[in-house]
């Protein structure tokens, strides 16, 4: 397991212009600078966001994935997407509101 | 001796500091802020001490202190560019950070030390509303609110002490506000993202309003933080300021849903 690994990309995006305009432009070849198992890289990849979430990768860094619509993932579907493989739960009917939009630069 | 004259717990939502923009007038925590503002001026602080926890900008899972002082000169932020809000230079006090820094090693409170730091929206949204002109200095502490493990409620509150018996103990004459900033109680970006944990919420404000400071610090487990969602460590850096108004309890207090807002006097 490299959770460190998945936080330190997602870090990376947010805090590093130029890692970011990679990220964007050839993701699969940053990736690939990282130790990342074939489970952690597919999971990032397809955007899983609830298998990353499980694996314990932190929440504000996933955040990240819909700041910057990485991997298919925006504010749309990220809610839905890290609920995938929970339970259902009552809790969620009060949390359907749209993650914030943020204002792109 | 210094005298801390204000302590105050406000959020750092920074959609607030841009719908304000769009809206005015119309945000419930607009006039919450503005309400703290006016006490923060009131007070005539020269200096604050705002207990923080940044939210991976300034460190990272690689170096991740429990506690931390700010030492520089001047800081900048908030550095994420999602962040719609304007960005401010801060300036901060580097004897009296020195000063703390050396008093809590001699109390046996070894803080960690950064002389370097770039400011996330936690740190910034604050002052944007309590210290608009940015011209008064900032010392931040850093706590770790976010990263498991947590430090201890319990210790965080004994921080709250040390910095209180710190500010009593400097040389200068400075009037200190000490402000947390971060919310009782939110999930923001996890999967109960828009749902409050009401009744935590509610013993928060109860406990506060009370002045059982120690109760709550008590009763803050990191399972119990954890469970009103992930971004309710932020709890800690108000149970940092509790440990330093002694028996004072709030002039006023408002839990807003989660977000918390409180001002305690001291003059």
């Amino acid at each position: 397991m490299s959770v460190y690994q998945i936080n330190k990309i997602l870090y990376l995006t947010d805090n590093d212009g130029n890692f970011r305009k990679r990220m964007k432009e050839e993701p699969q070849s940053v990736l690939k600078e990282f130790r990342l198992s074939d489970e952690e890289r597919d999971a990032l990849i397809s955007g899983a966001v609830g298998k990353l979430y499980q694996m314990g990768v932190h929440t504000f860094l996933l955040n990240h994935l819909y700041r910057y619509e990485l991997f298919g993932v925006n504010r749309d579907n990220y809610l839905s997407r890290i609920r995938e493989g929970m339970d259902y739960d009552p809790r969620f009917e009060q949390g359907n509101m749209p993650v914030q939009r943020f204002v792109k630069q | 001796m210094a005298k801390l004259v204000l302590a105050a717990g406000v959020p750092h939502p920074p959609r607030l500091v841009y719908e304000m923009v769009q809206s005015p007038g119309k945000m419930r925590g607009e006039a919450l802020m503005k309400q703290v503002r006016e006490q923060v001026e009131k007070a005539e602080p020269d200096l604050i001490i705002e207990v923080d926890s940044d939210h991976f900008v300034n460190f990272f899972y690689n170096n991740l202190p429990a506690f931390c002082v700010g030492m520089a000169e001047e800081a900048e932020g908030p550095q994420e560019t999602w962040c719609p809000m304007p960005r401010y230079r801060v300036r901060g006090h580097v004897p009296m950070a020195k000063a703390l820094l050396r008093h809590g090693m001699n109390a046996k409170f070894d803080l960690a030390a950064a002389h370097e730091l770039r400011l996330d929206h936690s740190l910034v949204v604050p002052l944007h509303f309590l210290n608009p002109s940015m011209e008064l200095p900032v010392i931040p502490i850093y706590t770790n609110g976010f990263a498991s493990p947590l430090p201890l409620a319990t210790r965080c509150f004994a921080l709250g002490g040390l910095l209180r018996r710190f500010i009593e103990a400097w040389e200068g004459k400075e009037r200190v506000a000490l402000i947390a900033s971060g919310c009782f109680a939110m999930d923001v970006g996890g999967p109960l993202r828009g749902w409050t944990d009401t009744e935590w919420v509610e013993t928060i404000s109860r406990l506060l309003l009370q002045g059982k400071y120690q109760t709550l610090a008590r009763r803050a487990t990191e399972e119990r933080i954890n469970a009103a969602g992930n971004n309710s460590g932020e709890l800690l850096n108000w149970i940092t300021v509790t440990g330093a108004v002694g028996k004072t309890k709030p002039l006023f207090l408002e839990g807003d849903e989660g977000s918390g807002y409180a001002v305690w006097k001291f003059d």
